[in-house]
């Protein structure tokens, strides 16, 4: 306990320079703005804002990017209690009762239930991050190639899995994934692999023009499809802070959102959605009035708000301790990690702990910064939300452009982003899920490390490889859920979970 | 999403070439193909020490295995279970194209098949918004022209003075002795001060004075 106190103490000292203070706080602000702007989630949101971050220190980069995925959250949030328009997955239930308490006039109190629920999760979070992380590493040390490998097989079924959509095809987007990440020279013997001779090829791909086009430009084609939408911004009346009787109503309501969330994000797949309508339903079910929900419940606002907070700060615990990216978004994290040199894995808390204790209390910081400051920005975001699309897009297609190309100074980036953006949209329109894509591309080169140094330890005796009681234990669990996954019944319940985060 | 499959299912018939799992599953196919082509030279080595061409050897066969699947399961689905596949065309395509503008005259270069001079942020900024703006049917011209300058010049201050990154601004013809006589630092704010100037002007010549005006 002493030593976890130590080591937020080490992070908190490492963050509360004036320069992380200032990224941290301007990540969470055009996190938040850009999550408010209709039809961009926060995965397009951090596949847009990344090349901004290149500048920065490893940390103050990492900082940034953990506030723009929080702030992109919170915004999607607000713009759900507002408008009744989601901006992402997991603040879909949100919409129930946060809607239908703005539509009673108690929208102020829906963002603030949120925001402070939100922020007593996030606190909960962090410490689940500061306790689990030291034990998690050690364990992930004493792994062996074969071990990691079983691990990472694992890891990437179970986010197939969770991710919903059609297996077959999230498992073609993975392997898709996994040979971009072969492209290019061979790490051992620098042969070049795949590149059709093709010098552009030679390079590999970089994760930030791949996400740039597959999740950025693609959303904005998808988006253009259909006829604008409108949104109707009713006036936020009603205080913000919510009274004695709504903290009580929803303390329980907030604490069992925490813990729910906190170990449902721990799990590969989209934790955020998923324990946001875990808690809805525990909720419904634990009420004494069940019949207030979807017309307005404080609870039903302030449980599933906590539980997604919780989530999207555990599904930092995987990337940071054990390197596996669960999500698309902390696909990306790692790909900026990797870009920074510190390579995502139990390594980093002991060769940088400065930046992983860093990160980790930023995360404390930056909840705490959007509730007092976004809170009362509330009204700015509001004319955010009003922002006509047909202006928007135009603004972020040159900020792509010009974000792409000031990282590399490469014309060829900007079109390969176009390439990737025409990709992605035809993809999402055949069904294929993409987000299996961007892991296998960013776990690819560590899955065929390990593949082969495992091989190599065994001699090549695949049975060898297997018989390891880990290894086998970790592949068999791998194969049962996929098996499951393709059972008719559990893949009906699955599909319904499709989303793109 | 939702009112898309809704369409799907109204259609009376979806023929089996429109279906996304049969277009989708040759998709497949055709890729798993080209990996093999490009992987046949790669050594896949042993077992106990596995070549460059294993995996992407071993991955080509079982994506190809997997895209058979998903197109004989496109080709046997019945026809409620089947969705036409649909792609907005026209925004997909101007959008696309107003990217490509940008690319290829940003700084310029050899393309392979040609070569184009560089124009810089100055030309290309206000062409890439205009174009890709007119990829929706809400498109306001007068709108969309204040916009190409003023974010024109919004990035140029944020990109070349707030994060000090280097992008081409000017035609290479114009940036030359410009530079020589007054540096590059002041050229570029001269010319985002001049953008907004001109963008805030096109605003009050298109929709009169602002109402609510302080000072």
């Amino acid at each position: 306990m002493v030593e976890l106190f130590h080591h937020l103490y080490i992070g908190f000292s490492t963050i509360l320079s004036v320069q992380n203070v200032l990224l941290c706080l301007v990540g969470c602000l055009v996190g938040t703005l850009i999550g408010v702007l209709p039809g961009i989630g926060p995965l397009a949101t951090i596949a847009i804002l990344m090349p901004l971050t290149y500048n920065a220190e490893p940390i103050g980069s990492l900082i940034m990017l953990a506030g723009i995925y929080y702030g992109s959250q919170y915004g999607g949030s607000t713009t759900a209690i507002l408008v009744n328009m989601p901006g992402e997955t997991s603040s879909l239930v949100t919409t129930f009762d946060g809607h239908a308490m703005a539509r009673q006039g108690r929208a102020g109190k829906a963002l603030g239930i949120a925001a402070i629920g939100s922020f007593i999760a996030g606190t909960f979070a962090t410490f689940v991050i500061a306790g689990t992380a030291i034990p998690l590493s050690k364990l992930a040390l004493s792994f062996t190639a074969g071990n990691y490998f079983a691990l990472m097989v694992l890891g990437l079924s179970l986010a197939i899995i969770l991710a919903g959509g059609s297996v077959l095809k999230a498992i073609c987007m993975l392997f898709i994934g996994v040979l971009m990440a072969l492209v290019g020279a061979d790490q051992i013997t620098a042969e070049p692999r795949l590149t059709f001779g093709l010098q552009i090829l030679y390079d590999g791909f970089d994760i930030a023009i791949v996400s740039m086009g597959l999740f950025g430009l693609a959303e904005i084609l998808r988006n253009l499809e259909t006829p604008e939408q409108k949104p109707f911004v009713g006036q936020v009346v009603g205080s913000l802070l919510p009274d004695r009787q709504d903290m009580k109503e929803s303390a329980g309501a907030i604490a069992r959102g925490s813990v729910l969330g906190s170990i449902i994000g721990i799990i590969p797949g989209n934790g955020a959605t998923l324990s946001s309508f875990v808690s809805y339903a525990l909720e419904k079910a634990l009420s004494k009035h069940p019949e207030k929900f979807g017309k307005g419940a404080i609870q039903g606002v302030a449980g599933p708000e906590s539980a997604n907070n919780a989530a999207a700060q555990t599904t930092f615990i995987p990337l940071l301790t054990l390197g596996l990216p669960s999500t698309a978004v902390m696909a990306l994290v790692g790909g900026a990690m990797t870009l920074h040199g510190v390579v995502p894995g139990p390594q980093v808390i002991s060769k940088h702990p400065d930046l992983f204790w860093g990160v980790v209390s930023s995360m404390w910081i930056g909840n705490l910064m959007l509730v007092i400051i976004n809170l009362p920005l509330i009204g700015v975001w509001v004319k955010f939300l009003k922002v006509p699309y047909h202006l928007l897009f135009p603004t972020i297609v040159l900020f792509c452009c010009i974000g792409i190309y000031s990282v590399n100074s490469r014309p060829s980036d900007v079109l390969e982003v176009a390439v990737f953006g025409v990709l992605g949209y035809v993809l999402h329109k055949l069904r294929f899920e993409l987000a299996p894509l961007l892991l296998g591309l960013v776990l690819g080169a560590m899955l065929e490390d390990n593949l082969r140094r495992g091989l190599i330890l065994s001699e090549g005796n695949v049975w060898t490889f297997l018989s390891e009681p880990l290894t086998l234990a970790l592949l068999s669990i791998a194969l049962l859920a996929l098996g499951a996954a393709v059972v008719p019944s559990i893949s009906k319940g699955r599909e319904q979970l499709v989303d793109e985060d | 999403m939702s009112t898309q499959s809704v369409e799907g299912r109204r259609a009376v018939a979806v023929p089996r070439y429109a279906r996304i799992d049969v277009i989708g599953g040759a998709l497949i196919v055709l890729l798993a193909v080209t990996i093999w082509i490009g992987a046949r030279d790669l050594d896949a080595g042993a077992l106990s020490r596995i070549g460059t061409g294993a995996l992407p050897k071993g991955l080509a066969v079982i994506l190809f295995v997997a895209g058979v699947a998903i197109l004989l399961r496109g080709l046997m689905q019945s026809n409620e279970a089947a969705e036409r596949f649909y792609i907005a065309v026209r925004p997909a395509a101007i959008v696309v194209a107003s990217i490509v503008l940008f690319g290829v005259f940003i700084r310029g270069g050899d393309f392979g098949l040609f070569s184009t001079p560089q124009l810089g942020l100055m030309i290309v900024g206000p062409l890439t918004v205009f174009i890709s703006g007119n990829a929706t049917p809400e498109m306001e011209v007068k709108r969309l022209i204040v916009l190409s300058f003023g974010l024109t010049a919004a990035m140029l201050l944020v990109f070349m003075d707030l994060l000090s990154v280097t992008i081409p601004v000017f035609p290479v013809f114009i940036q030359e002795p410009l530079t020589l006589s007054l540096g590059i630092d002041t050229v570029v704010r001269i010319a985002y001060v001049g953008y907004g100037l001109l963008a805030a002007l096109l605003h009050v010549i298109f929709f009169g004075l602002p109402e609510m005006r302080r000072g």
